[in-house]
């Protein structure tokens, strides 16, 4: 170690809490970058992995029945590379101890050989045996995981009208069902929703499919046209009820876990980068300090013969040497952390296997930002002192010049205490300085304000989707539509106290170019159970002519209320209808459009049809209705409210709940990392001036005042900014994070804000206090001494 | 009463004005660190300082003065000895007293001025007239040291002659008992610290203030009551002046 490395050495130590509080805001920074980049790198190459492997689709395709000869048709299609046709039906189940009915979507597996397309992944036990054994099924991973289920326990299937028991042959997963959630729903609930297969020939049989599909999935061949070969497939599948081909962008599952990488590359970059900038600021003032203060150090090197070149690289080590320990505690920090949150993800999404893969990448760019970022810091502190001639350097600096502060020329300034003119002047000789300290600790302020709107966001939306848009107790679906004298019925069930009717047909909205498939919702003109709700938020009533949809869904097609949208129905008889937006609602998850039940009924051209209703139960009468639910074969689907407001609070809540902690311990660490080291340089600079005050017979407590008034003025500005700040980077980043499939909105509340300004005011008291209690340790008798 | 051999105790010690001392100093010792790297700054110093009076303390650097200053003014604590101010002992204080004895009555005047750079002249002195018991104006204590037409100014527009008798105004502001001058001319050329020097002869004269400058420069003997000579921590040799000569005439 040469000496001037041993001088770097000391140095550090002695600026040992000083370079840890830098060093923590950049770990901050880095982790959080690493971890997001990280994430989205593990969830892409696992999810490419797992497709290729297991030769995920790329265009899918329902329809009501098409004979087996099909098949053939859509192979012939240019374009096509691959063909799987099956049978994928929804039937309502009956688990062993489970009091509400659930629902099994039951795909078929090939008669004669592998699946071609959409392989499983066997978690445990086997696939059903198939042609010589009956009554076996394999269930995805996530709803047995949800009910306990092993290979080799047992469960009944209504088929058809039919209750048949099964014995579970396996667990499996699909890369179709990376996400399990119901057709049309935002959110999973593995309690009541699961996936299933069995072979071929059995689930046909049971259903009267026997040599016919109403399933396919189908890979394209090499250069083909996605949107070409979607034509083609409708074409041929329009005679047989086909419900519209869609791509991979259009598949539910996929569409997820897409949207949650996006959710991560919001996250990834403004973020951290904030912390980053704020890092390189303090490794300035740090630094500029330093070099200050050896200044005659600075000097003697030069005189006894160092070159520019060592000094500036000497200083230039004592930056980097603060970057590396920042990068080492943020690439593990990131990396902890990206594993914890890897561990949360196998509660939405089912791989074979998830691991963290560091993005080293990332983390090159990240410790290259940081260095320069510190490099950019130093270099015009370190130009500065080498520039000088050693003998002028040698000398003390001459006595700063200072002026009377703006405010005081208004002419109030007798009203100002020597010490506050000070603060006062201090702050507006260096006016970049004490701007980037204010605007630092506005920073501050302002990152703590996101996480906690993330929190109130959350909150808001378990309040608006469960109590203000939705009222009923369960929402239960008919297993085919069917006319609406079905209603009475569920009125008359036990416990049920009011029901209302809905319609619910899959369409295709298209307007210009864009397209996009959802389910119409036809519900009653102004419903007291499932309600249409603007962002006011206000009741909207369904007016007899006319659609209205989600906002969100509104930007995406980018169109607004008086224009014109095109809805084609995918199931019963092709029919296309073309209706004005009449009004924008506002939800959270996923993305809607409703019309009134009547006027959908009247464009399809069809009865006084229903697919379901919306139902208010008696709490006294639950289990009733319930046994009710199961002995109704009709009845295909039963959603209970409280299991999906319980199912998000455990998953995007609860994961988002993690993320808020996560930035909330960072922001919490960047507002005590400035202020501290603020309040640390102000005491180093001004040491000099705060051991004279005291021989002259200042008290500890008066001369603390002196020094922490800048601290206290400056904060007091940045607090006003801090919140303004504050609010745009959670809207900057919410709207970043704003999916068609997860949103959240702004909220930000009089807590929050009260929060962010409670962290801030403490860290600046507790920094105060440190520096203050520092104060005792100036040498009294240095302040006499003559400074060379 | 035990006298040091090299010295004239009369001197050190003999009531001049038939009071009561505002220093008695006894056997006074500072030392600092331990073991091998013990430093003796201090070895035994007998000393009565009484009101009025103007004092120079002579010595090279290193001899101690500095270290008697800073126990006299309360910055630091005798390690042995006796240190009485006005009868009480200065060496038992704690903290909040060391600062309120500093605030009250001790006047400091440093090499360096040690004025705050970001306070005009009349500021820089009403910052301790703000905190004592019965100050002057800080206008008549510019007033004293002839600062009247450069009161609003910075101290980095005032040369250094002006930023020294600034920090004597701030000094004397309080009306302090003792005014402790730590070579209030060690920055200044000649005629600067002449103006000085005169400004801390006429306090002294005017205010009846105990005045103690520690300087390495012979010639300012010549204007003191009493000069002391210090060398390896001891009192070698106090002179008393039969007359003290005008500030005017020194010359060096």
């Amino acid at each position: 170690m040469s000496l001037l490395d041993r001088k770097l050495f000391r140095d550090l130590r002695a600026l040992q809490s000083q370079a840890l509080a830098v060093a923590l805001v950049m770990a901050c920074g880095l982790a959080m970058m690493i971890m997001t980049r990280s994430l989205m790198l593990s969830l892409e190459t696992t999810r490419d992995t797992y497709y290729e492997q297991h030769r995920f689709a790329e265009v899918f395709a329902r329809l009501k029945r098409a004979p087996n000869s099909a098949r053939d048709e859509l192979a012939a299609i240019p374009g096509v590379s691959r063909v799987q046709t099956g049978i994928a039906i929804q039937v309502t189940l009956d688990i062993p101890g489970l009091r509400e009915p659930a629902v099994g979507l039951i795909n078929s597996l090939p008669e004669r050989g592998e699946q071609v397309l959409n392989q499983l992944h066997v978690r445990s036990g086997r696939l059903p045996a198939g042609r010589t054994t009956t009554g076996e099924l394999a269930v995805g991973e996530a709803f047995a995981e949800a009910h306990g289920l092993k290979p080799g326990d047992h469960l009944s299937a209504v088929l058809n009208g039919a209750k048949v028991p099964f014995r579970l042959s396996g667990v499996v997963l699909s890369p179709e069902f990376v996400f399990e959630a119901p057709p049309g729903a935002a959110l999973p609930d593995h309690k009541t929703y699961g996936i299933f297969w069995m072979p071929y020939k059995e689930l046909a049989t049971a259903f009267q499919l026997y040599g016919a599909f109403n399933n396919v999935s189908l890979t394209l061949a090499p250069g083909a046209s996605e949107r070409a070969v979607i034509a083609a497939v409708n074409r041929v599948l329009a005679p047989y009820g086909g419900r519209g081909a869609y791509g991979r962008i259009d598949h539910p599952s996929h569409r997820r876990v897409d949207d949650e990488i996006r959710v991560l590359q919001g996250l990834s970059v403004a973020f951290p980068l904030v912390f980053l900038s704020v890092a390189a600021f303090m490794t300035n003032s740090v630094m500029s300090r330093q070099i200050a203060l050896q200044r005659e150090q600075i000097a003697m090197l030069k005189a006894c013969g160092f070159s520019n070149a060592q000094v500036g690289l000497h200083y230039f080590k004592f930056s980097f040497a603060i970057v590396a320990a920042g990068v080492l505690v943020g690439t593990l920090g990131g990396i902890f952390l990206g594993g914890r949150l890897v561990e949360m993800y196998h509660l939405f999404f089912r791989f074979p296997q998830l691991d963290f893969l560091l993005d080293v990448r990332v983390l090159v760019a990240a410790v290259g930002v940081s260095a320069l970022a510190a490099f950019v810091g130093v270099a015009g502190a370190v130009h500065r002192a080498v520039r000088l001639p050693p003998a002028e350097a040698m000398r003390p600096e001459p006595p700063a010049s200072y002026r009377p502060a703006l405010v005081e020329r208004l002419g109030i300034s007798r009203w100002f205490s020597a010490s506050f003119r000070m603060s006062l002047r201090n702050i507006q000789r260096r006016p970049i300085r004490s701007g980037l300290t204010c605007l630092a600790l506005a920073l501050a302020t302002a990152i703590l304000i996101v996480p906690n709107s993330f929190r109130d966001g959350i909150a808001y939306v378990i309040d608006f989707q469960w109590d203000i848009v939705q009222r009923q107790t369960v929402t239960l679906s008919l297993v085919e539509p069917g006319p609406a004298r079905a209603l009475s019925d569920f009125r008359h069930m036990p416990g049920v106290v009011w029901a209302e009717p809905f319609r619910f047909v899959p369409v295709e909205l298209r307007a210009g170019p864009i397209t996009r498939r959802l389910m119409l919702q036809g519900l009653p003109e102004r419903g007291t159970l499932s309600r249409v709700i603007d962002g006011r938020p206000q009741q909207l009533t369904l007016p007899p002519r006319g659609i209205i949809m989600s906002a969100k869904l509104a930007a995406v097609m980018q169109i607004a209320p008086g224009d014109f949208v095109t809805a084609r129905a995918l199931e019963g008889r092709e029919r296309e209808i073309t209706v004005p937006v009449v009004g924008l609602a506002e939800d959270f998850a996923g993305t809607a459009a409703y019309m009134e039940r009547h006027a959908l009924n009247r464009l399809l051209l069809e009865g006084d049809i229903i697919n379901g209703a919306h139902v208010v139960v008696d709490h006294g009468r639950w289990n009733d209705f319930l046994d009710a639910v199961k002995r109704t074969p009709r009845i295909a689907g039963c959603i209970i409210k409280d299991s999906l407001r319980e199912g998000f609070r455990k998953t995007t809540a609860e994961s988002i709940g993690l993320l808020q902690k996560i930035y909330m311990v960072f922001a919490t660490i960047v507002a005590f990392g400035i202020i501290y080291n603020s309040a640390r340089i102000s005491l180093s600079e001004r040491s000099r001036e705060l051991a004279t005050l005291r021989v002259l017979g200042f008290s500890r407590g008066e001369v603390g005042a002196v020094l922490v008034g800048e601290l206290v003025l400056l904060t007091l500005a940045a607090l006003p900014l801090g919140l303004l700040l504050g609010s745009g980077f959670a809207k900057g980043i919410l709207t970043a994070v704003n999916t068609e499939t997860v949103r959240l909105p702004l909220v930000l509340t009089p807590a929050n804000y009260a929060f962010a300004v409670l962290v801030v005011t403490v860290a600046s008291a507790l920094s105060a206090l440190f520096a203050a209690r520092k104060i005792s340790e100036i040498n009294l008798v240095s302040a006499l001494k003559v400074l060379d | 009463m035990s006298a040091p051999a090299e010295s004239n105790l009369s001197s050190h010690t003999a009531p001049q004005r038939g009071s009561e001392p505002v220093f008695h100093v006894r056997g006074l010792a500072r030392i600092y660190g331990e073991g091998t790297a013990v430093v003796t700054a201090l070895a035994g110093v007998d000393l009565d300082l009484y009101a009025g009076e103007l004092i120079v303390l002579l010595g090279a650097s290193g001899s101690g003065k500095s270290t008697l200053l800073n126990q006299l003014g309360g910055l630091d604590s005798p390690t042995h000895g006796t240190l009485l101010y006005r009868g009480e002992n200065l060496a038992a204080f704690d903290e909040a007293a060391l600062t309120r004895f500093r605030r009250d009555a001790v006047g400091f005047v440093f090499q360096a001025y040690n004025l705050i750079p970001s306070l005009t002249a009349r500021e820089n002195v009403a910052l301790i007239t703000e905190i004592c018991r019965d100050p002057m104006a800080p206008e008549e204590a510019l007033a004293l040291v002839g600062l009247v037409d450069r009161m609003d100014h910075f101290p980095a527009q005032l040369s250094g002659g002006e930023q020294q008798r600034v920090a004597i105004a701030r000094a004397i502001a309080k009306r302090p008992e003792v005014l402790l001058c730590d070579e209030p001319t060690g920055a200044l050329d000649v005629r600067t610290g002449i103006t000085v020097l005169d400004a801390i002869e006429r306090i002294n004269r005017d205010l009846g203030t105990l005045a103690v400058i520690i300087t390495h420069n012979a010639i300012l003997a010549e204007m003191a009551d009493r000069v002391f000579t210090l060398s390896d921590g001891r009192i070698v040799t106090a002179r008393t002046n039969a007359h003290r000569g005008a500030v005017r005439d020194l010359a060096w």
